[in-house]
This record gives C-alpha cells, sequence and structure tokens, in this order.
C-alpha cells in the first residue's frame, strides 16, 4: 500500500508546516515518507502545493504524485482545490476543503468572479469520490483566536473521518516537533478537528 | 517551523533533500561553508546558519557565488573542510575561479553543491544543465537522487574530495534539493575548524607545468571513476533485453513507474556522472538490444552512452531525447507513456483526457501569480516612479523580489537577465538611444554585481539611466538572508553596515535617498533628479515588510491596520486597479448592492502607503490589531 496526499493553498498560510507535520506523523508511524515541496519564491500569495507520501520502503519512491492519482486532497483554499483537481480522480480522491475564499489580485484585474461554494463542488466533481467543504479558518478563529488554526482543523477532520491511515497519537507527536511554540492550541485544535470528522460536533458550512 | 536536522545518531528522522545536505556535511566535519543564496540551493546554507554556532563550524554569506567559493577554496587550501552552495547561475558567478581551482587542487575536503532549476521554479531567467561545467572544469560530479541519498553523497564528498585532493561537484535538481523524505542520521562530526596555509609550488599554475597539471586531473578522474563508479553506480538486475538507464530525481520515477507497471527490467542508476564510467555502462548495455535513458534537462549521459555503444554493442537503440523533451521537469505521467510504448504495457490512465477536462474546469478562474506581499516597499517605490515616467521610459530590471513589477499594472520590469545586468544594459541601450531608462536593482544585488557595472557607468559616461535602488536591507526573494548593507553576518553578528549611498558618492554619482513608504518623497525625488545629468542613484529605502512583521511579532508590538470609508473612496476600483495591494479586496454586498472595497485585517501589513495614493480621507488607520 502507498497513500499520496496532496497539500495546496496559498503562500504564508502554513501549508508547507502542515505537510511537513504530515510527513513527520508518517514517519513515526514507521512508513517509508516521500514527497517534495513545490514553492520556489518568498513572497506571499501564489499557489504552493506539497505532497507527502508513504508506505512500505519498496512501494514508494517517486516524491511526486502522479496525475490522477492522489488519494487524499487537503485544500486550504476553494480556488487552489479546484486547480489541484490535476492530481484527482474519481476513481481515487478525496477532498476536504477549508472553505475560505481569498480572492487573488488578478481576479479583480481582470474583472473575474470568485466561484461560489455550489460551482467549486461542481466542477471538483467529476475528480472526486468525496468532497469535503467546510468554513475551518472561520471555526479555527473562533475557537482558538487564529483562522491559521484551520490547516490542523481540517487536518482533525481527515483523520476523525478516516481519510487518514495515520495515527493520532503520531500526529500529536508530530505537532509537538514542528509547531512547538503554540503546541496546546494546536493539539486542541486538531482534537476538535476529529470530533467534526467523526460528525460529534458540527461544522460550519 | 523546527527542523530535525540536528536530531541524534541513529534516529530516522524526515528532512529537505538540502537540509540532508547540511546534515550529512556536519557528519563530515565540515569547518567552513560559505554561500550565496539561490533557489532551489538556498535550505542549505539557511540551516547551516542557524546552527553554526552551536556546532562550531563557521558559516557566512558571502557577497556573491564568487566570493563564497573562494572562500571556501581558501579554507580547503589550508587544511579545512569546506563546503560551498550555488543555485545553477550561481556557479556561473564563481567560474572564473573554479577551473583553476580544480588544476591546483585542495588540501581540506571541498564541495560544491550546486541546484539546477530545471522549470524555472525559482527565478526563471534560464533552464541552464550545469553538467556540461563538470566536463568543462574537469571536476567529478556526484548527484543524489532522494534525501537520503543527500546526505550520504556529501558525506561521502568530503571523502572522496579529501582522498584526491580535488574538489568536487554535489548535483541536485529542484525535485532532489526539495523533496522530502525518511532520512536515518549518522553521527555529527566535531568540526575542524583550525588550518594552516603552506606554501608550495603546487598553487603555481604556470607554463610549463600547467600541462602536467592539466594532465594529472586526468589522472585523478580515472582515479575516481575506477575507485568510485561501483560506489555510486548501481545495477538492479532484471528480465529482458531492455534496460533502464537514470539518474537523479528520474530514478525514483523509474523505481515507481516499474513498480505501477509490474515491471522487472534491469535498471541502472548512475550517482557518479561525471566521469560517467565506460566500463559500468558497457557492462550494461552489453547484449542488450533496447535503452532508454532517463535525465532532466538536456541528452548529456545520452551522448555519452551513445559514444561508449559505438564501441560495445552498436546495433542497440538508445532513447532519450527521441521520445522526451529536453526542457523542463520530468513527471510520471510523462514518462508513463514512454514506458508503456518501449516496454508494451498499459497503466489504463488517460492522461490526455483528464487533463483537457482540469482545463475545461480551470477555465475562467481567477490566476493566482505571485505578486507583492501586502505593505511591500517594491510596490510603492514601482508605484511612484510610473507616476513620474510613465508608460514609455525603459524599465531595465534586474533579479530579485521586484521582477515581480514584470505583470500587471505595474510594468515596471521590461527584461530582467541576469543579477546587476540591469546597469549594463540600461547603460548599452542608452549609447545608442535618447530614451529614457530607469535601471531598477536590490540591494543584495547592488553588492552582488551591482558595483562594477555601477564603476564602468562612471568611467564611460553613463548620464542617461536613472538608478534606482530598491533598499529593502535584506535578500528577501531567496527567504531573507543577509548582505553587507544589513550590519549583520550569516552567523548573526554585528557588523558595520556599508551604505549604498556612501558607495555610489565614493564611485561618483549624485546621491538621493528617500523612504520607500513616503510617496510624496519619492515622486518629489524621483522629478528633481529626472532632470539631473551625470550618474545619478535613487536609494529607496524601506524594509521588506515580512521582517518588519515577524519583528514587530517577536516584540509582541501590533502593526497598525487600516479601513476604508467606503463614503469617500470615490474611484475605488480605478486605484484598487493600479496600486494593487492583495490585503484591499472586492466584496461582495450583502445587501444586493454594489460590490465594495475593503482591507483584510488579516492581510493587511499597516504600510500606509494606500492611504497616501487613495483619495483624500478615504482610508484611515482602524483599531490596533493583534497580530
Ligand atoms: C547568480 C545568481 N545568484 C543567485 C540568484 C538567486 N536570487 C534571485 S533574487 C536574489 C536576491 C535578490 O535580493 P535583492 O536584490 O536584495 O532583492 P529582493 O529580493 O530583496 O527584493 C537572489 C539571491 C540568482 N538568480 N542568480
Ligand atoms: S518578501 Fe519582502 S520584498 Fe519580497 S514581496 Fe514580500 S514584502 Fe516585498
Amino acid at each position: 500500500m502507498s497513500f499520496s496526499v496532496m497539500l495546496t493553498g496559498v503562500g504564508g498560510e502554513g501549508v508547507l508546516t502542515t505537510g511537513v507535520l504530515l510527513a513527520r506523523a508518517a514517519n513515526l508511524d514507521n512508513y517509508y515518507v516521500r514527497g517534495v515541496q513545490l514553492h520556489g519564491l518568498a513572497q506571499r500569495g501564489g499557489t504552493i502545493p506539497t505532497f507527502v507520501r508513504f508506505g512500505k520502503e519498496n512501494e514508494v519512491y517517486s516524491p511526486a504524485i502522479m496525475q490522477t492519482d492522489a488519494d487524499l486532497i487537503l485544500a486550504f483554499e476553494p480556488l487552489e482545490a479546484i486547480r489541484a483537481t490535476y492530481y484527482a480522480s474519481k476513481k481515487k480522491t478525496t477532498f476536504v476543503i477549508n472553505d475560505s475564499p481569498y480572492m487573488p489580485i488578478y481576479g479583480n484585474l481582470m474583472k473575474l468572479s470568485y466561484p461560489t461554494k455550489k460551482e467549486v463542488l461542481k466542477r471538483i466533481s467529476p475528480f472526486s469520490r468525496d468532497v469535503f467543504m467546510f468554513k475551518a479558518s472561520e471555526m479555527g478563529e473562533k475557537q482558538f483566536g487564529k483562522t491559521l488554526f484551520g490547516n490542523i482543523i481540517i487536518l482533525g477532520f481527515a483523520v476523525g473521518h478516516g481519510l487518514l491511515p495515520l495515527s493520532k497519537e503520531a500526529i500529536r507527536k508530530a505537532i509537538k516537533a514542528t509547531v512547538p511554540r503554540s503546541v496546546d492550541l494546536n493539539l486542541k485544535a486538531f482534537e476538535s478537528g476529529i470530533k467534526y470528522g467523526k460528525g460529534i460536533e458540527k461544522i460550519i458550512d | 517551523m523546527e527542523s530535525e536536522v540536528l536530531e541524534k545518531s541513529g534516529k530516522t528522522v524526515v528532512l529537505l533533500g538540502n537540509e540532508a545536505i547540511a546534515r550529512g556535511a556536519m557528519e563530515a566535519g565540515v569547518g567552513v561553508v560559505a554561500a550565496y543564496p539561490g533557489t532551489p540551493s538556498s535550505e542549505v546554507p539557511v540551516t547551516m546558519a542557524g546552527i553554526a554556532k552551536k556546532i562550531g563550524f563557521y558559516f557566512e554569506y558571502s557577497s556573491n557565488e564568487k566570493v563564497a567559493f573562494e572562500t571556501a577554496a581558501g579554507a580547503a587550501w589550508s587544511g579545512v573542510r569546506a563546503l560551498t552552495t550555488v543555485k545553477h547561475f550561481g556557479l556561473n558567478v564563481a567560474a572564473d575561479s573554479v577551473s583553476p581551482v580544480a588544476y591546483v587542487g585542495v588540501k581540506g575536503g571541498f564541495v560544491i553543491m550546486v541546484a539546477d532549476d530545471p522549470n524555472g521554479w525559482s527565478s526563471a531567467q534560464s533552464e541552464q544543465d550545469t553538467r556540461y561545467y563538470a566536463r568543462m572544469f574537469k571536476i567529478p560530479m556526484f548527484e543524489p537522487s532522494n534525501p537520503q541519498e543527500c546526505l550520504d553523497f556529501t558525506k561521502k564528498c568530503f571523502d572522496i574530495s579529501e582522498e584526491f585532493e580535488m574538489p568536487v561537484f554535489l548535483r541536485t535538481t529542484t525535485k532532489v534539493s526539495h523533496s522530502i523524505g525518511s532520512v536515518k542520521l549518522g553521527k555529527i562530526k566535531s568540526p575542524n575548524r583550525r588550518g594552516h596555509f603552506e606554501k608550495s609550488d603546487r598553487y603555481y599554475n604556470l607554463r610549463p607545468k600547467l600541462q602536467e597539471m592539466h594532465q594529472a586531473i586526468d589522472k585523478k578522474l580515472d582515479g575516481i571513476c575506477k575507485k568510485y563508479s561501483k560506489v555510486f553506480n548501481t545495477i538492479e538486475a532484471g528480465k529482458g533485453n531492455i534496460g533502464i538507464i537514470a539518474s537523479g530525481v528520474s530514478y525514483g520515477y523509474a523505481k515507481e513507474l516499474m513498480h505501477v507497471l509490474n515491471l522487472k527490467v534491469p535498471l541502472a542508476k548512475v550517482g557518479l556522472s561525471f566521469p560517467l564510467s565506460t566500463e559500468f555502462i558497457s557492462k550494461f548495455i552489453k547484449g542488450k538490444k533496447e535503452v532508454l535513458i532517463l535525465e532532466e534537462l538536456e541528452s548529456v549521459l545520452e551522448s555519452e552512452i551513445n559514444a561508449i555503444a559505438k564501441n560495445v554493442n552498436p546495433k542497440i537503440i538508445v532513447h532519450g531525447k527521441d521520445i522526451l523533451p529536453n526542457y523542463g521537469e520530468y513527471t510520471l505521467e510523462l514518462l508513463a507513456p514512454a514506458f508503456e510504448k518501449i516496454f508494451k504495457k498499459k497503466l489504463g490512465i488517460n492522461f490526455k483526457k483528464q487533463q483537457k477536462m482540469v482545463k475545461k474546469v480551470d477555465e475562467n478562474l481567477p490566476p493566482r501569480k505571485p505578486v507583492f506581499c501586502p505593505g511591500c516597499p517594491h510596490r510603492s517605490t514601482f508605484y511612484a516612479v510610473k507616476q513620474v515616467y510613465g508608460d514609455n521610459a525603459i524599465y531595465a530590471g534586474d533579479v530579485g523580489c521586484y521582477v515581480l513589477g514584470i505583470f500587471e499594472p505595474y510594468k515596471t520590469i521590461d527584461f530582467m537577465i541576469s543579477m546587476g545586468a540591469s546597469l549594463g544594459l540600461a547603460h548599452g541601450i542608452s549609447r545608442v538611444s535618447a530614451q529614457d531608462i530607469v535601471a531598477f536593482i536590490g540591494d543584495s544585488t547592488f553588492f552582488h554585481a551591482g558595483l562594477p557595472a555601477l564603476a564602468n557607468l562612471k568611467f564611460n559616461d553613463g548620464t542617461s539611466p536613472l538608478i534606482v535602488v530598491l533598499d529593502n536591507s535584506v535578500t528577501a526573494m531567496t527567504g531573507h538572508q543577509p548582505h553587507p548593507g544589513t550590519g549583520r553576518t550569516g552567523m548573526g553578528d554585528i557588523t558595520e553596515k556599508i551604505k549604498i549611498e556612501d558607495v555610489a558618492k565614493a564611485m561618483g554619482a549624485e546621491v538621493r535617498v528617500a523612504n520607500a513608504f513616503n510617496q510624496k518623497q519619492l515622486i518629489e525625488t524621483i522629478k528633481e533628479m529626472r532632470k539631473m545629468k551625470g550618474l545619478r542613484v535613487l536609494v529607496s529605502r524601506g524594509e521588506c515588510r515580512l521582517v518588519t512583521k515577524r519583528k514587530f511579532e517577536k516584540q509582541g508590538i501590533p502593526l497598525p491596520v487600516f479601513e476604508i470609508d467606503p463614503e469617500k473612496c470615490v474611484d475605488c476600483e480605478k486605484y484598487a486597479n493600479t496600486f494593487a495591494c492583495p490585503a484591499i479586496t472586492k466584496v461582495k454586498d450583502t445587501k444586493g448592492g454594489e460590490p465594495k472595497y475593503e482591507i483584510d485585517p488579516d492581510l493587511c501589513l499597516g504600510c500606509g502607503v494606500c492611504m497616501q495614493v487613495y483619495p483624500k480621507g478615504a482610508i484611515r488607520v482602524k483599531k490596533v490589531n493583534k497580530k
């Protein structure tokens, strides 16, 4: 078995960190880990996907995910979820999307409008077996004071809903190792994400 | 994010390829690291800068790659293990010193890490293939394919360099440098930082000794090839008479595709790509009908393998660039059809059809191109220059965050060639054309390659271009490294700042310094300088806003945040579209009225320039926020 996760979003929003966190969790679960960060520039605001793949040593070799082949796409921004469809397919892929739209400046300049939630779901539907889209940033801000906790809520949701075959213990440890400055809040955000994933608590959609 | 690069020996952790290289160097006991940043190599120096003092090696950010190379070489001559890291173009800058150092050799192990960037993820410019340099300079080149090999190869490279007394290249590409993976750690060796330079005629690279040296290098290369080909090049046996030869990240793709296609064909991995062992290649291609070469960019290995095949297996069909591109990066989906064709297997995925579907869903989506951060001083400077010079002046660009000026709505960069090139190109144009020229150059770039060009402008009466130094007090684009103008070294020590205005004055330029966040001052100064004759330099000074943000965060002081008064914001759209700050966003009116512009408090970094640009009173300071 190998499992391929794509994380995507906008530069400066914690995609890279969450990707590393996930890779570390997979490593702690004794998987062999491969992945790659696709970025080049320091400025904020560009698209920055990260791939994380894990499995047995003789089953994962490529750091990049093959077109159509992602098992799980964690999208921290809806437009970027649509752009991730290149790596998705009806047969395989589940999307978990943070419904926190970030209109790129060029959208305004070119007079293009931001797709509605309905439209986002419609566009992604042919490329997915399942899509979950909710206001994780808003939930993060309401509960923990910062929209950035939306990322961990998304991750928790995926775990709680059984979409990500990694142990909670490994993820907790990886949180401690990766974001040591705000461990407590991140751990809480993770637990609350799990509850949303399990349907114990209601998400804001 | 905390790195795991200093974890204990014996542990398996997840590292970036570049972090693994840093770890490998520390396990080899590196004593001196000198570098100028450049994506995709930057995470090596970034990782090492932060821990140099803790581990005990010397680290510096040098003013450019040539100086960095020489710094490391000097240390290696004195018997200390040394590392320099460059991106592909960085090697062009260092190149002048590289070949002679290969001739005279080194004492301490000397590794030159060079990262190529097929696809141009970093600053574009070109898709140069650095493997040719190994051949031109006669320096061995090792190519890891994943993070574990990044660590292992780096470590071995130091030993080999020392054993053969010659510098070695460790070459990666973006997908190796930025790949993440499980890495088993070895022991960090306490670094030896003290050396001694011994005078010796080995450094006399003069005729006729030069020819002896030339021959000696060839001998060394032979020796390395004989001894180490079997260590770095491996053959995995398989069935059939069609084989694959791969190097770098392509090896990972080959293994992955073999796994998904259930192919058990012979596979050769090339980890020592120069000198390419004739013996190794001969052994692999003997008796084979076909071979597929997987290498990104140019057909470097392919040409050499073809030459070897002429002697040992002239009938073999060598595939490579006949079916695969010599541009961009390889991907699994790009390689899969080649595998299907050559090995007569079916993956059962219609990539083309899916690509078409994707193209359709992507239609009319607002594109997300990189933009200046909210609060970026470059946006403000460009805006002011545009107010004075309009659309018709020639805007000579350089390399840095400010290349984003190439896009709408600024259009204040007409071309971007290489670091420091704005000045030379502007000068060249001014020698033959009377057009108005503004040449932009960043502060780090000014020290990197701007100085000789400035001297030339003075020397040769470069009167036409207005030179604008975009001084954001940091090397921003590659991740906020210090430079000679910042007053801080790579190890974090305080050092005397070199002021750009002092340097420019010393070179005989008329100089003005303006606050990059003050539109009025900028515009007045630019107007004044436009009328001036002679060499003139405007230093537009304003700190990179991300640096400011971090400083404020560290001290727990909130940045100001601004808001729009919709009543007073007449023509808001016009300003939104010309000033183009991503924090100023268009939002739908919940009551169904016209969409409005708002400042997103999460994005605003409080530079206050919009307040000066928009109609009077349209923008005001909001409450203090807690960011
Ligand atoms: C020869 C060479 N070395 C390094 C780089 C990578 N690089 C691109 S931009 C840049 C930094 C530019 O800094 P600065 O001029 O201060 O502009 P800023 O990004 O801060 O706006 C570097 C190092 C390059 N493109 N070419
Ligand atoms: S990183 Fe700094 S210099 Fe670069 S775009 Fe952002 S604010 Fe401007």
